[in-house]
């Protein structure tokens, strides 16, 4: 164990990860409404030492009544219509949906109209929009402290 | 490589699969078309197809792998299958809970119903579990709430706009899913691989499979809350994907497969310092797990734990690392003309193939220098595109099987005279692994439920397409 750790330690240097210039924190949800893996893949990704979503206080929580933003994946499934407005409903307020993805932001390739739901957009109010097939860690990291922080994501 | 169609009346069915059996042919498939019923089959690099303009009797009793190719056919096309009883609900979701359900009863048994949203960030999709106290004595599965009717999405389109499609069924098996999907397409239309093509679909092939491996063994670390170990293989996980990236310009290798040929080119510098990149990785990950081994806390979380039976992973059709782990040494890459494999290509197989999670573990920390040995070789060479030739005539069907990184994955295709997709069917390796998974649950605490699910490791989104 004591080589893992540093071997991750060595990671970390490497990485020169910087300190967050401000303070702040979000409690993140994800809901996978129909997604290929990817965008989970990467969101997952986020945590790992090369860019460590936490340093920035952003956090995956597991329960939608812990959640600031429900960050969703995929093309929204017709099965996954129900769960999702529940997870939605389940949140406090002030509460924030996230399209993560291409399939999300009603763009994807993905499906056939008898088997999805309307677009996320039409059936919650969306306000952080993560363009990607996958975004990779660092485009997720970038839009979620943008809308922490108050400012226009770079393009 | 060869091809048979062998049209059968549907009261001939079940004698048809006999005799295929009997024949050494192995069960690789079984789906609906418009026009009826199909089977695959597959020996030593030989390709037979069943079809019947119906459906009539199932074989689930000579074939107990084709369970959940049988329901899904009848809720997704309005197939009977006489003999199949209970014919349980598998896509269907409107069905009450007993349809879908096993009744399990008796003194202080209840149900744990988890998902289809989980607490971190996994899939979506449902599992029912019957316990006594921490004890589970039966799974059940409900998964399809990906259900994005990829394969109707994809039919009606050329080839080239249904690869995308059939593709992203799964982001983590991108690669080996377009394969599947090239090969049966240029199977059906009479074209050759080249060498060229064969190395570059093949590295590709072996690239996924790398981040794959690595991503598994950091998930296997998180199910036992192991941290430094989900770190260092996130970590060589994040490394293998920038490599992906640099290589073909996708961290997942999206869009580096193309029907018909293949437009990867690596020059000889890119390909020089890829494989000192790989050589680098290689070290790293070796003492990784090496540290993995000594770690006896985590090891013994892995022993004896969601044992998978020797003789429950062949009747199930088990596939891929999850198979080879229960000691059945079946791998796609040993029946693989299309790519570039050694013809003596031997599967690496844990020292004890016992079937529990500690020996899923052991055939991924067995395959990973394999998969180093490859690429190393196949990037000692420059890469320039390249193209299929004429091989034959072109016929409406094609059959491909690709070794994913979670197993064998059949494609199927039928394809009209113009080249327009008419009916394409995926039977992915996380597909036939799910009901093996479901089988080495009972007799297990419901805690480590997540550790046995992270060892087979096997995706939704290609299950459900």
């Amino acid at each position: 164990m004591f080589v893992l750790l540093r071997q991750l330690q060595r990671l970390r240097r490497d990485a020169a990860l910087t300190a967050p210039p401000r303070r702040g924190s979000l409690a993140l949800r994800h809901v996978d409404a129909g997604s290929c893996n990817a965008c989970e893949h990467e969101l997952t990704a986020a945590a790992n030492p090369y860019y460590d979503l936490a340093r920035h206080g952003l956090n995956v929580v597991a329960s939608p009544r812990h959640a600031d933003v429900l960050l969703v994946t995929g093309p929204v499934t017709a099965r996954m219509r129900e769960p999702l407005l529940k997870a939605y409903e389940a949140m406090p307020e002030p509460r924030t949906v996230a399209a993560l993805g291409d399939c999300a932001m009603g763009c994807g390739v993905l499906g056939d109209a008898a088997a999805l739901a309307p677009p996320l957009d039409e059936l919650l109010p969306v306000a952080i929009r993560i363009p990607g097939c996958p975004p990779a860690p660092d485009v997720i990291a970038a839009h979620l402290l943008a809308h922490l922080h108050g400012e226009t994501p770079a393009a | 490589m060869s091809f048979a169609r062998r049209d059968v009346a549907p009261d001939a069915w079940r004698a048809e699969v006999s005799n295929a059996l009997a024949d050494g042919w192995r069960f690789a498939g079984l789906w609906a078309e418009d026009s009826g019923l199909r089977a695959a089959f597959a020996r030593h690099g030989e390709r037979l197809l069943l079809a019947a303009p119906a459906a009539r009797d199932s074989i689930v009793d000579l074939v107990p792998a084709a369970a959940w190719d049988e329901r899904e056919a009848h809720d997704l096309h309005g197939l009977a299958f006489a003999g199949h009883e209970p014919l349980r609900a598998l896509v269907d979701h409107d069905a009450p809970t007993p349809d879908w359900t096993v009744p399990v009863e008796g003194r202080d048994v209840f149900q744990v119903a988890v998902g289809p949203i989980h607490a971190g960030v996994i899939e979506s999709g449902h599992f029912r579990f019957h316990v006594v106290g921490e004890r589970v004595l039966h799974l059940d599965l409900r998964l399809f709430y990906k259900h994005r009717g990829l394969e109707r999405a994809a039919q009606g389109r050329p080839v080239a706009g249904a690869l995308p499609v059939v593709q992203r069924a799964c982001g983590a098996d991108a690669v080996a899913n377009a394969i599947a999907f090239a090969h049966a397409c240029e199977d059906a239309q009479g074209q050759a691989t080249t060498p060229g093509l064969a190395r570059a679909r093949t590295l590709l092939a072996e690239l996924e499979r790398l981040y794959n491996h690595l991503n598994d063994l950091s998930a296997i670390c998180a199910g036992v809350g192991f941290a430094p170990g989900t770190m260092a293989f996130a970590g060589l996980k994040e490394r293998a994907m920038r490599l992906n990236a640099t290589l073909t310009g996708h961290r997942f290798l999206f869009g580096a497969v193309r029907a018909g040929g293949s437009d990867l080119a690596i020059p000889a510098a890119a390909a020089a310092e890829a494989r000192s990149v790989l050589g680098e990785l290689r070290d790293e990950t070796r003492r990784a797990w090496r540290e993995l081994q000594f770690a006896g806390s985590v090891q013994e979380r892995f022993d004896g734990v969601g044992v998978l039976e020797l003789e429950d992973a062949r009747r199930l059709g088990a596939v891929g690392p999850a198979a080879r782990a229960a000691g059945v040494a079946i791998d796609a890459r040993t029946d693989a003309p299309r790519l570039a494999y050694h013809r003596d290509f031997v599967p690496a197989l844990p020292r004890r193939a016992d079937g529990d999670v500690a020996a899923r573990v052991e055939v991924r920390g067995a395959e990973l220098p394999v998969v180093f040995d490859l690429l190393d070789e196949l990037l000692g060479e420059p890469l320039e595109p390249a193209a299929t030739e004429p091989g034959g005539p072109a016929r409406r069907d094609g059959l491909a099987l690709i070794e994913s990184p979670r197993g064998q994955t059949l494609c199927a295709v039928a394809l009209r005279e113009d080249g327009v997709v008419e009916r394409v069917h995926l039977r992915t390796g996380s597909y036939a692994n799910w009901p093996a998974l479901a089988q080495t649950v009972p007799g297990n605490l419901l805690p480590d439920f997540p550790l046995i699910n992270k060892s087979f490791e096997l995706c939704y989104a290609c299950a459900d397409r």
